[in-house]
């Protein structure tokens, strides 16, 4: 049987708020993911699904339970799991190509080499031009681009985007959207993608799992079919899309009825 | 006229009043010559000062305790600030023996640091390094304690090992403070020095300024102050330049 | 209280403990008649804090403490503010103060000693002067960073400039000039003491280079160690003071970072 990409095994997540009291943010989570799946972790806000992330990406530990990538156990942060954050955490004291060539150093290649390749990825996300302007003086769209290249740039197995999108305006974001699976389908990384936004989940990827209210756990695993490569103007108008989104929309909300 | 011409003006109006106010005050004879010298006078004695050797002895001693001592607070400072913001052990440990120190009057120290190190550089550098310090300790602990957690998982993600973080994300993120920090650090070290030289020395602008008191000659007296003023605004402003090129990435606060 | 509750709190205790040990072992090392042990010098102590001479002298001090510190509070609070919301006026001082801030207040000692004499007069001024620019620039600060659309809602309120400034601005601003008080604090017992270190007349300072001059070094070390005291204890009690009135604006509580 083919090892699943990520494996998460009963995973449960208890944070101390305050003395004795305790929160508990995620409840008995499984879940496995396929090599170059496109995932969404859905549900509404303070249900655990950024913990989740942060837990596969080897940042936080959990309570109970454990999680692998590729069958090895995640015991810490790893250039295999390239996080992509939605307040962009670009290195401010670095340049733009600073910021992109830093994993690659990192890994001891030399810097010619990474000057090149980072020159080479800026221009894939659009960016050419901007290789030494500082991160300030960037628009949030296009930070997050940056950001986005810095973790290609060390070409991890697993990307991990956390609300990348979030703090972007409505049009930015759908551009964005578009550029983020126009990257994927050259390289079919495996990614983990953490929203609150049914839509983009739906237009992103393979497959939505669905979070309850906290302490989370997974409601609904639901299996997009809809053909790739997806155009966002022809979707709108499909009824599959639109009839996925009711119904995953109905199952977050308390109150369906009321829809 | 641009907005920062006008501005400089504005500022130049109150230094121009106080020596106008100054002069005046001698001119039409409030005060004694020999108590308030006329500016003219002391500005004249300034530069006659600088072109000789004996001054420029005095101003290397006091600036080679002001260096020493504030360079020996920042590297402590930096290091020790640092290390407590990110090991929780040594947080323990330095926490308590800040908040002891920190408002102790280290100048009430001097006496000892005679008695210990003598009279001369060792005694002075030690108090200015004692004084800078904790400013800068306080300021890199705080700018080390805020640095965005996601900063430091991007880093690792990309493969930063974990002993590297501190110098390699924790101390370029905490910069703004330290170089805040290093600011106070520095004026507070010219304080010191020109302070610890008027207590006891055998040279420095602030021996410069007792001699001449004892000697009632108050001409003297108001070189070495204006001195260490000129000192002090032109250190800031290399500080402030420094600043401007470390931190050329930061977005203004 | 948990057993690492306790710890914390007696932390500091700790730290003082520890600091005399390592001075005892330093002292008994060095062995040099001008570095007196940790126990001697505790033991002359009492001997200070009984006479009459060397209590009304710090008295002295303190008094005039007070008195320069509160005048300057008065002073600086106001002016400071008024940087803070006004340019021109911040345009005007600003540089001014530049060239005053590096000047120590207590170098100004023998020039006013000239003028008025070696009384009181000169040495609060000079604790006046001392204690005045931290303020004054705390409280510009923190006037500046209030929010204009704190100031707009105000308006739109009918508040007056007024009262915009003491019921808007000041509240707001308190956090970063009880900062600047505190800083204050420091300073003004700073500049007592070397202020009497330089015009020796009275005062803490005075009777420190005074067993010195007779080589009582024990009474040196144990001064020292009361002026040090009192400098904690009054911290200690400007930070409760301060915390009770800010409590609003404390950040959680400094957490070391997090590798885990």
């Amino acid at each position: 049987m083919k090892v699943a990409m990520i494996e998460i095994d009963h995973v449960s997540q208890r944070f101390q708020t305050s003395g004795r009291r305790s929160h508990l943010a995620l409840s008995d989570i499984s879940l496995d993911i396929a090599d170059g799946a496109f995932v969404s972790i859905l549900g509404p806000s303070g249900c655990g699904k950024s913990t989740l992330l942060y837990i596969v990406g080897g940042f936080v530990k959990p309570t109970e339970g454990v999680a692998r990538v590729k069958g090895k156990l995640i015991t810490g942060p790893g250039p295999d799991r390239g996080p992509v954050f939605q307040e962009f955490a670009l290195f401010p004291w670095k340049t733009v190509l600073g910021n992109v060539m830093y994993g690659m150093l990192q890994q001891g290649m030399k810097k010619s080499e990474a000057d090149a390749r980072g020159r080479g990825l800026l221009e894939m996300v659009g960016l050419k031009g901007y290789e030494t302007f500082f991160p300030k003086e960037l628009s949030g769209g296009m930070k997050q681009r940056v950001a986005i290249a810095r973790t290609l740039a060390y070409d991890p197995a697993v990307l991990l985007m956390d609300e990348p999108f979030g703090a972007l305006d409505a049009h930015t974001r759908t551009r964005l959207q578009n550029d983020l699976l126009d990257i994927w389908d050259r390289q079919r990384k495996t990614v983990l993608f953490v929203t609150h936004s049914v839509e983009e989940a739906v237009f992103l990827s393979d497959k939505v799992v669905v979070m309850s209210r906290s302490p989370g756990t997974i409601k609904q695993i639901v299996d997009i079919d809809l053909p790739r490569p997806r155009r966002r103007a022809d979707l709108l108008l499909d009824a599959r899309f639109q009839t996925y989104i009711v119904e995953i929309e109905k199952m977050i909300d308390d109150r369906p009825d009321d829809m | 006229m641009s907005a920062r011409v006008n501005t400089f003006l504005i500022g130049l109006v109150p230094i121009a009043l106080v020596v106008a106010l100054w002069q005046s005050l001698i001119s039409f004879g409030v005060a004694p010559t020999n108590l308030l010298p006329p500016p003219g006078a002391v500005f004249g004695r300034l530069i006659q000062q600088l072109l000789t050797g004996a001054f420029m002895q005095d101003l290397a001693a006091t600036l080679i305790r002001l260096f020493a001592g504030f360079g020996v607070a920042v590297v402590l400072g930096v290091l020790i600030g640092l290390a407590a913001a990110v090991s929780p052990a040594i947080d323990a440990v330095v926490k308590p023996l800040v908040r002891v120190l920190a408002p102790l009057p280290k100048v009430a120290l001097y006496p000892a640091l005679l008695l210990i190190l003598g009279f001369d550089h060792a005694s002075k550098i030690t108090l200015v390094a004692a004084d800078a310090l904790f400013p800068i300790l306080l300021s890199t602990y705080y700018g080390a304690s805020m640095v965005e957690q996601k900063l430091i998982w991007s880093a690792m993600a990309a493969g930063t090992p974990r002993r590297q973080i501190l110098f390699k994300v924790v101390l370029p993120a905490a910069m703004p403070s330290i170089l805040t920090g290093c600011r106070i650090g520095l004026v507070i070290s010219c304080i010191v020095v020109f302070l610890a030289e008027m207590i006891t020395s055998t040279d420095g602008l602030g021996h410069m300024l007792v001699q001449a008191a004892r000697t009632f000659q108050t001409v003297d007296m108001f070189v070495p102050l204006i001195m260490i003023s000129l000192l002090g605004l032109v250190l800031n402003s290399l500080l402030h330049a420094l600043r401007g090129y470390l931190l050329r990435g930061f977005p203004e606060v | 209280m948990t057993a690492r509750g306790v710890l914390k709190a007696l932390s500091p205790l700790l730290a003082c403990i520890g600091l005399l040990c390592v001075w005892q072992f330093a002292s008994l090392r060095l062995d040099t008649e001008s570095f007196p042990t940790a126990i001697d010098t505790l033991k002359a102590v009492p001997a200070i804090l009984t006479d009459r001479e060397s209590i009304y002298n710090i008295l002295d001090s303190l008094r005039r403490m007070a008195i320069g510190f509160t005048l300057a509070v008065l002073v600086a609070i106001p002016l400071g503010l008024l940087m803070g919301r006004i340019k021109a006026v911040a345009d005007f001082f600003n540089p001014l103060m530049m060239i005053v801030y590096p000047v120590p207040k207590a170098a100004l000692m023998p020039i006013i000693m000239l003028w008025l004499g070696v009384g009181d007069m000169s040495k609060t001024l000079v604790i006046f002067l001392g204690v005045s620019l931290p303020i004054i620039y705390h409280a510009y600060q923190g006037a500046r960073a209030v929010e204009e659309k704190m100031l707009w809602s105000g308006a739109a309120m009918g508040m007056s400039a007024r009262a915009r400034m003491l019921r808007i601005v000041l509240p707001a601003a308190l956090p970063e000039i009880l900062t600047g008080c505190r800083t204050g604090l420091v300073l003004a017992l700073i500049t007592m003491i070397t202020s009497e270190m330089i015009a020796r007349q009275s005062g803490a300072g005075n009777i420190l280079f005074n067993a010195l001059d007779m080589a009582q070094y024990d009474t040196v070390f144990a001064m020292i160690l009361i002026v040090g005291v009192m400098g904690i204890v009054l911290d200690a009690a400007f930070e409760r003071i301060r915390l009770s009135l800010v409590r609003w604006s404390q950040p959680r509580g400094d957490m070391p970072l997090s590798f885990s």
